[in-house]
């Protein structure tokens, strides 16, 4: 039986860092749901998927890459490239149509080129791409400097469109769980790469051409395998790929600017590696891709949902993850040694390589939860220790009365800012002279800001389309401890009411900048007396 | 006959290390007399000399002191992508010793006073680098002992490093006041101070690779690790050095780029700074990926190459943003100058002479 279980075990241990990330996945996701509610939404479910098209057709490309032995940096600074190309042409009132495929043309010829540089000139392809990196984020902003808006009849149509999930949602009144259109395409081009991987002659030379150091890459030469070609052609896929990125990107956030995809390069690598593909090439399925993905993407909604939104925790996570699986594929690439020796000595290896790994996952999640602990608690007092309490909050009903009687006295704007991790029920009103006020139901606060900041915020305001259509009230919601706003805005005669929730709304980008900008000039509330 | 022996020699200058990145720092220079008439202009100002010369010099100081901890890496074979993630933990770590209120709310009452630090001098320098060391420690074992690709176990620390550092300062970018801190990067005795700490280091790592064998030790490891292994060289212990040494280097560069903006940014200290070193050291010779001979002087001039593309790009007006695209363009003209193709042009050209002249 023993010998059965261990025969079936290292026969399919090609497998194993894949299964590994599906069933960490599911792990990870069951004990998100179990602890915040948020996460049992279907919808919520849904967006890993929605966040992520850009994301998923970027690893998909580089996954082929990585198999065939090379790396590609230059996945961010396409992206960028891409997106600013595409929201220049699209104001010059260029067709969409045409914008989109020569956008693709685009990203080929740039990956093509950068595949003959490695190829022909052997040149390094960390450096040969990483040029590329350089030239595509420098000839974005050569393009613009400052962020450019797409206006696009077509862009906004697929952005906004909802593919409703049949079952799930009512298909009369619009309402209920759906997918965008870009994910459709991202699935499809996910599909065709499984199947150039493993059911044509071009993937199984990817294949071949990876791993053992370059050593490989020499067998199949020798063998007759068309090595150039084919890794000319890996490349240009890749760079079709970030070219597809680049307009998911540029669709999803409806602009374009040479900031877009800024380390972008590292999360797609770090997605590869999760997704059990080795770095040294030769093996991996692009399958891993999808839950390469869905992992990094998890990661950060679920440190979304729990309420504080700390970017700095994703990248740790990442980072621990990552590890996790570059352990594990060390630890099968030596079993593969260890079966041909068999002896006691790679055994103790094996084990002290065991205790590197859990010593050092362990020190670092160790460090990372004292820092977490201790730096927040000097900061923010008792608000923190408040979290780990309440996890579910009953958002307190907005005040519509009173935000309107500030209005009425003068104010500007008035942000109400409910729920969260804390369950705050804040009220703030901003007056053109720039006195913020603050009311959290038990204590008041003030602030003084220059007026000239306040008209600031305004014009930042109304620039991000507040009195557009684009800003429209959403009420969706799926969690207990997102935060709701109720925010209205008076500038120049005009007076909108926008309210919405985070985590997993489908409020516009635009208000998620505002109310940024909100969190950054209003006062906070010291502990409760 | 005196005219062979001199195309001999010609040969020999063109196979040194140094030949490439010297050439390379001409052409740039050569540039800048061409477009930039007042680029050589050196004058001296508040006690110290000032130029654009001088700028560069100043200004490369964090990646040279990169490039000579990551010239030992890449010549072990592999590569660490975690500098700048460990430059951003040092700078953080620094600023919080300096001054750990600044998390809470009585900033206001240490602004502009450069007297104050909350840590002794020597604790606000000695801890950082003692944190860095530990990072190229951390990045050592994985390599050495943990056996994983140098370009994988340093990634680890390169996305959840920045993590750490944000982590540390809870992502404020906190400003500097403490005047012997801003001393390191801003600084003057006659040339920048920065300088004389990177002078330091660069003789440190001289000493250390070229007058005992260490040096010669890494080089073998990066040619062939396992027949180094059978000479009885520990290559374990090798590559953590080297990664230790790299992990310091990174913590000096640090303290002088953050001493420089006297700000402490977890966020943008450092970003793609390892890409600039990995690129010095390139420009320097050493096989990226194949490791081997390697030169430190090569190394640091490939930094200063770098920094005089900014420079003197930033003084024809590129902007700042748009400056990647020439530095691409440039370090696809500077590789191209090492693939084979055309080295082996050069080659020939140089060969060729010879020939010439030694047949009547």
């Amino acid at each position: 039986m023993m010998q059965n279980l261990s025969t079936l075990f290292s026969k399919n241990r090609r497998l194993l860092p894949l299964s590994a990330t599906i069933i960490l996945f599911f792990i990870a996701y069951a004990v998100g749901a179990a602890y915040l509610p948020g996460m049992r939404d279907t919808q919520v479910f849904l967006n890993l998927f929605n966040q992520t098209p850009y994301l998923l057709v970027s690893v998909i490309g580089e996954t082929l890459v990585v198999i065939s032995g090379g790396i590609d940096l230059s996945v961010g600074g396409m992206v960028a490239l891409t997106t600013t190309a595409s929201a220049a042409l699209l104001r010059a009132s260029w067709n969409p149509w045409v914008v989109m495929p020569l956008m693709l043309a685009m990203g080929a010829t740039m990956g093509a080129i950068m595949g003959y540089f490695i190829t022909y000139l052997n040149v390094q392809p960390f450096i040969a791409t990483l040029a590329g990196m350089w030239i595509g984020r420098g000839l974005a902003y050569f393009i613009s400097n400052e962020s450019i808006v797409i206006n696009d009849r077509i862009y906004t149509l697929l952005d906004r469109t909802k593919i409703l999930i049949p079952g799930l949602s009512n298909v009369v009144t619009q309402k209920g769980d759906y997918i965008t259109p870009s994910v459709v395409i991202a699935m499809a081009v996910f599909v065709a790469a499984n199947y150039i991987a493993h059911y044509t002659r071009f993937g199984r030379t990817i294949y071949s051409i990876g791993g053992a150091n370059g050593a490989n890459e020499q067998s199949a030469r020798l063998m007759g395998l068309p090595v150039n070609r084919t890794k000319v052609l890996v490349y240009t896929f890749n760079g079709f790929c970030s070219a597809l990125a680049g307009i998911f990107l540029s669709i999803y956030t409806r602009s374009g600017q040479g900031l877009l995809g800024n380390g972008m390069e590292l999360t797609v690598i770090a997605a590869v590696v999760i997704g059990g593909t080795s770095l040294i090439g030769g093996e991996g399925y692009v399958f891993g891709a999808l839950f390469g993905v869905l992992i990094t993407i998890l990661i950060q909604t679920m440190i979304q949902i729990q309420g504080h939104l700390i970017t700095w925790w994703t990248l740790i996570m990442v980072g621990v993850i990552t590890l996790f699986f570059i352990g594990l594929q060390s630890v099968i690439a030596n079993l593969k040694i260890g079966q041909i020796a068999g002896t006691k000595v790679s055994r103790e290896k094996r084990i002290r390589q065991v205790l590197l790994y859990g010593g050092g996952a362990a020190l670092v999640i160790v460090l990372a939860v004292l820092a977490f602990a201790v730096l927040p608690n000097a900061t923010h007092g008792s608000a923190n220790a408040a979290a780990s309490t309440s996890r579910a909050c009953q958002p307190k009903p907005f005040r519509p009365d009173q935000a309107a009687s500030l209005m009425k006295a003068g104010a500007v704007i008035s942000y109400e800012r409910n729920g969260g991790a804390n369950c705050i029920d804040e009220l703030y009103a901003i007056y053109p002279d720039g006195r913020i006020t603050g009311d959290n139901g038990t204590q008041q606060i003030e602030k003084q800001v220059t007026s000239d900041d306040v008209d600031r915020l305004l014009s930042f305001i109304s620039n991000a389309g507040w009195f557009t259509d684009n800003m429209f009230s959403t009420s969706h919601v799926p969690c207990k401890v997102c935060y709701t706003y109720f925010t209205s805005v008076a500038y120049k005669g005009q007076e909108k009411t926008v309210e919405a929730v985070d985590g997993g709304t489908d409020a516009p980008p635009e208000y998620w900048l505002v109310t940024g900008q909100f969190s950054m000039i209003v006062p906070i509330f010291g502990p409760a007396p | 006959m005196k005219r062979s022996k001199s195309s001999f020699e010609w040969r020999k200058v063109t196979e040194s290390k140094l030949f490439f990145p010297l050439v390379a720092l001409a052409l740039i220079l050569l540039f800048d007399l061409i477009f930039i008439p007042t680029f050589f202009h050196i004058t001296f100002q508040q006690g110290h000399l000032y130029g654009s010369l001088i700028d560069i010099l100043r200004n490369s100081m964090p990646v040279v002191a990169l490039a000579i901890g990551m010239t030992l890496v890449i010549a072990t074979g592999g590569v660490d992508l975690s500098v700048g993630a460990i430059m951003a933990i040092v700078s953080s770590v620094a600023a919080l010793l300096m001054n750990p209120f600044v998390l809470g709310t009585q900033l206001q009452a240490i602004k502009n006073n450069p007297t104050y630090s909350y840590s002794p001098f020597w604790v606000v320098i000695l801890l950082p680098l003692i944190v860095a060391t530990i990072c190229g420690l951390w990045n050592g074992l994985l390599v050495a002992h943990g056996k994983i690709q140098p370009m994988v176990a340093t990634l680890i620390l390169m996305i959840s490093g920045r993590g750490i550092a944000q982590l540390i300062t809870n992502s404020q970018k906190i400003q500097i006041f403490y005047g012997p801190f801003r001393y390191i990067g801003n600084g003057w005795i006659l040339l920048p101070f920065s300088l004389f700490i990177v002078v330091f280091l660069y003789v440190l790592a001289w000493l250390l690779t070229r007058r005992t064998a260490i040096g010669l030790f890494i080089e073998s490891v990066g040619i062939n690790s396992r027949s180094s292994l059978f000479s009885g060289i520990d290559e374990k212990k090798i590559k953590l050095f080297a990664y230790v040494f790299c992990g310091f280097c990174a913590g000096i560069a640090g303290l002088i780029a953050t001493s420089n903006i006297s700000t402490s940014d977890a966020t943008s200290l450092g970003l793609n700074t390892e890409l600039d070193a990995i690129l010095a050291v390139v420009i320097g010779g050493t096989l990226l990926g194949a490791g081997g001979r390697f030169s430190l002087l090569a190394s640091a001039i490939g930094g200063l190459v770098m920094q005089a593309v900014t420079t003197s790009m930033y003084a024809i007006g590129v902007s700042a943003n748009s400056l990647l695209a020439v530095k691409g363009v440039v370090v696809i003209l500077i590789i191209l100058l090492y693939a084979q193709q055309v080295q082996g042009l050069i080659r020939k050209i140089t060969g060729r002479t010879k020939l010439k002249e030694t047949k009547p």
